[in-house]
């Protein structure tokens, strides 16, 4: 067959993958955010989950993928369904996050309306939740859809063992022709896959504006409960919106001020909707409760005894290797922090640079990474190799690529959404540069900043599980360095040691949780006990 | 230029860049000690006149000249109070005031000692230390004020000052801005006041400019003759009343 109908096929597929995933994840979030909404144990249980997994990185998801798709099923659905779970990990929980927020956010009058009227479920679904919450989804559709690409380039094609798995996509497809050296034809598949992001990057901006002009809310009306809010989520999601941003902004912080309505009144909203749903609900997600338990449960009692030792025995190296991975997070993101907040600022006191700047930066974010590095490896490596910690330099800069623009959005969005007002009480009492950094724009966005900090180190893993191990970019160079847990993942995951590698994800999983719960989180609760800068202004 | 005038706005116009003209030729001085309040439709651009006159916004014509000095710059030298009381909300009372002493003033002590005073002069003695969620309206915005006044000012802008307070809190601060703010610990020389409300003008100014028109003009210079305290039961009040609401309508 024609190669370039071969590469626009394989373009269209890996499209069409992250757009299916990204439809059904928007239309299972519905149903699942109005069951959290009408039942304070399933919404304690769905958002207490949701803030648990979406502190993990996308790749501990990865071993527990292999062991439940590509050994359980297997074949080529095995795969498929391997790099369509492993997708969604990387793109659900902040589009079904914002979907419960949404629903918890609708105006008390809006929904009275619809009870008084006696809408239906359906035609409350459709005339009300649907659009209400179209905003939100819209803001986050940009994050979810980086993500997604970011993911499913390189969960396309592994290997576990001796045996390569492989699904049809742009991702196999460029891993392929560049084992094979031909070069023409990766430069075409990587023009391919841009058109596609460029177009789509384009089409998100564009909804976002559509969505916020059309069903946005810019009225102080009362709202029944902000809900459980994820802070992180909240203001990351702005990142995707650029013209709409201040409003949105404006919305959200209206919403922050509202006094929580009473619980009673709360629910009384939800009455319309029929007693036997929630059952439905409840029902479904007990279901998958005994699913799960049952899958965790036989897997215990299939290990034996000794190889639970085995695997406790190799804990502290596990331990070692993460400390090294941990340095390399924090180099990545105090360099990232530095360069969005000195290039952020000045983009956005520059808006007409910026109106260039940004959708240009937001289409390289949008573009995997792990596509190009190998083209910058092989364009430097003769050089690089010479220079003490040439391979820590590459897998910083895979790490930084992976995950700067994070960070960059967040306080980039931060310093957009500083009201106007301060702008002017900076400039009438003629406050100096780092003066207004250091006391203003800097605590004002640290709330945008923590979350982005919190992605950006997230993310930071998915460059390193990439960058640490990967033995033959081009003509047998690559990158392998000598400790780092996720080379250890990469090196158990390649040599079909599952076992290990899903201790080693585990382990990893509860260290990145617990700093999370211990360090990002309260950093976030002081932001959002402090430094809510749309609070400073009084009257609105 | 009148003997003692503080400030000279000087055939100011200002188109916004879709073409369409909010003002325009707008002229007139406000001398020394000397209290001035625009009055308008809303939507006329008196806000909009406030930022220009600042230079936060650049004029599209003309100038403001501040002791025979043109303005082509913002400077604290002209403060502006928003409408919509601005202060930070991780900073303290006294961290708000002391926010624009800092650069200006290399001793700490001195600079914490200015806002100490000026939060004084505002009537928020012991309050140095409560954050802008812990005071009410009027207190946060008498801590805009007090910064304003740090910066040693030579005019102050208004911007609706009251527009957000509760009746009773509005009332009393109105009672007692006038005499704050010429107060001889500050620097102040005039004060431009914007505002809807024709009595909060009429109690507070020396004189009233009337904005009305499309691109906006001044139709209307009043200086208001009635000593102070005022009560709105002076008869006299009712009369100049009138003659502003004559100005205002039709809305032109």
């Amino acid at each position: 067959m024609n190669p370039i109908i071969v590469i626009a096929a394989a373009s269209t597929a890996t499209m069409a993958r992250v757009l299916a995933l990204i439809g059904l994840t928007i239309l299972v979030g519905w149903f699942m955010a109005y069951g959290a909404t009408r039942n304070g144990f399933i919404e304690s249980v769905y958002v207490s989950a949701i803030a648990a997994l979406e502190s993990v990185p996308v790749i501990t998801f990865f071993p527990v993928v292999l062991m439940v798709f590509v050994y359980r099923i297997g074949g080529p659905v095995g795969t498929e369904l391997a790099t369509d779970v492993l997708v969604l990990t990387a793109i659900a929980w902040n589009i079904w996050i914002a979907q419960y927020q949404a629903l918890k956010t609708i105006p008390n009058d809006l929904l009275e309306v619809s009870r008084n009227y006696e809408f239906g479920f359906w035609k409350t679904m459709r005339r009300l939740i649907v659009p209400y919450s179209m905003p939100k989804i819209a803001a986050n559709l940009f994050p979810s859809f980086a993500d997604a690409l970011f993911y499913i380039t390189v969960s396309e094609v592994f290997t576990v063992g001796t045996k390569t798995y492989s699904t049809f996509g742009i991702g196999s497809l460029i891993a392929e022709l560049i084992a094979s050296g031909n070069w023409s034809l990766v430069w075409y598949a990587m023009a391919s896959l841009a058109i596609w992001v460029v177009a789509l990057t384009f089409f998100f901006r564009w909804f976002a504006r559509y969505s916020v002009s059309k069903y946005g809310l810019d009225t102080a009306m009362q709202v029944r409960r902000r809900g459980r809010t994820s802070l992180r989520r909240t203001y990351q999601a702005w990142g995707s919106l650029v013209g709409p941003m201040k409003r949105l902004s404006r919305h959200f912080s209206t919403l922050a001020r509202v006094p929580a309505i009473p619980i009673a009144e709360r629910r009384a909203g939800w009455r319309i909707l029929k007693r036997t749903t929630k059952y439905v609900v409840i029902g479904i997600g007990a279901f998958l409760m005994f699913v799960i338990s049952l899958e965790i449960g036989e897997f215990i009692i299939s290990v034996p005894g000794t190889y639970w030792l085995f695997l406790l025995g190799y804990t502290p190296l596990i331990l070692y290797n993460l400390a090294f991975d941990y340095l390399r997070v924090f180099i990545i993101t105090v360099i990232s922090l530095l360069i969005a907040v000195f290039v952020g600022y000045a983009l956005a006191v520059r808006q007409r640079v910026a109106a260039f700047v940004l959708p240009v930066v937001q289409v390289l974010s949008a573009f995997p990474a792990p596509v190009y590095f190998p083209l910058v490896f092989i364009a430097t490596y003769r050089y690089v190799v010479h220079i003490p910690f040439g391979t820590e330099l590459y897998v910083l800069f895979l790490g930084f690529i992976s995950t700067f623009y994070y960070v960059f959005y967040s306080f980039w969005i931060g310093v957009q959404a500083v009201p106007n007002e301060f702008w002017e009480i900076m400039r009438n009492y003629e406050l100096g540069y780092f003066k207004k950094l250091r006391s203003i724009v800097l605590p004002g966005t640290l709330p945008y900043l923590v979350a982005g900090l919190s992605s950006t180190i997230d993310s930071a893993w998915g460059g390193l599980m990439i960058g640490e191990y990967w033995p033959n970019i081009y003509d047998g160079k690559g990158l392998i360095v000598r400790y780092g847990l996720m080379k250890m993942l990469d090196l158990y995951t390649y040599s079909g040691n599952i076992g290990l590698a899903g201790w080693s994800s585990l382990i990893f999983a509860i260290i990145v949780v617990i700093f999370s719960i211990s360090f990002t989180k309260a950093l976030m609760d002081l932001a959002r006990k402090k430094y809510v800068i749309e609070e400073g202004v009084y009257g609105v | 230029m009148q003997i003692g005038a503080v400030l000279k706005v000087d055939g100011l116009s200002y188109i916004y860049p879709s073409g369409k003209a909010v003002f325009e030729d707008i002229s007139f001085e406000v001398g020394e000690n000397e209290f001035v309040s625009i009055v308008g439709p809303s939507g006329i651009g008196k806000s909009t006149l406030l930022r220009v006159i600042s230079y936060l916004i650049p004029p599209t014509r003309g100038k403001v000249i501040l002791l025979g000095e043109e303005i082509k710059a913002p400077s604290s030298r002209i403060a502006l109070i928003h409408q919509s009381i601005a202060t930070f909300p991780w900073m303290t009372a006294l961290e708000n005031v002391r926010i624009v002493v800092d650069g200006k003033v290399k001793d700490r002590s001195k600079a914490n000692e200015i806002a100490r005073k000026m939060l004084e002069v505002v009537g928020l003695r012991g309050a140095e230390d409560l954050y802008p969620k812990e005071m009410s309206g009027g207190m946060r915005q008498r801590v805009a004020i007090a910064r304003a006044l740090a910066a040693n000012p030579i005019v102050l802008l208004m911007d609706e000052p009251f527009a957000h307070l509760d009746e009773l809190t509005a009332e009393g601060l109105r009672q007692e801005i006038y005499y704050i703010l010429f107060n001889p610990e500050t620097t102040l020389k005039a004060v431009i006041l914007v505002s809807h409300n024709l009595d909060e003008v009429l109690e507070l100014s020396d004189r009233v400019l009337v904005m009305n028109g499309s691109p906006a003009r001044v139709v209307n210079d009043l200086s208001i003759n009635i000593p102070r305290p005022r009560q709105p039961r002076d008869p006299r009040f009712n009369e100049y009343l009138d003659k502003i609401y004559s100005s205002l309508t039709p809305i032109r």
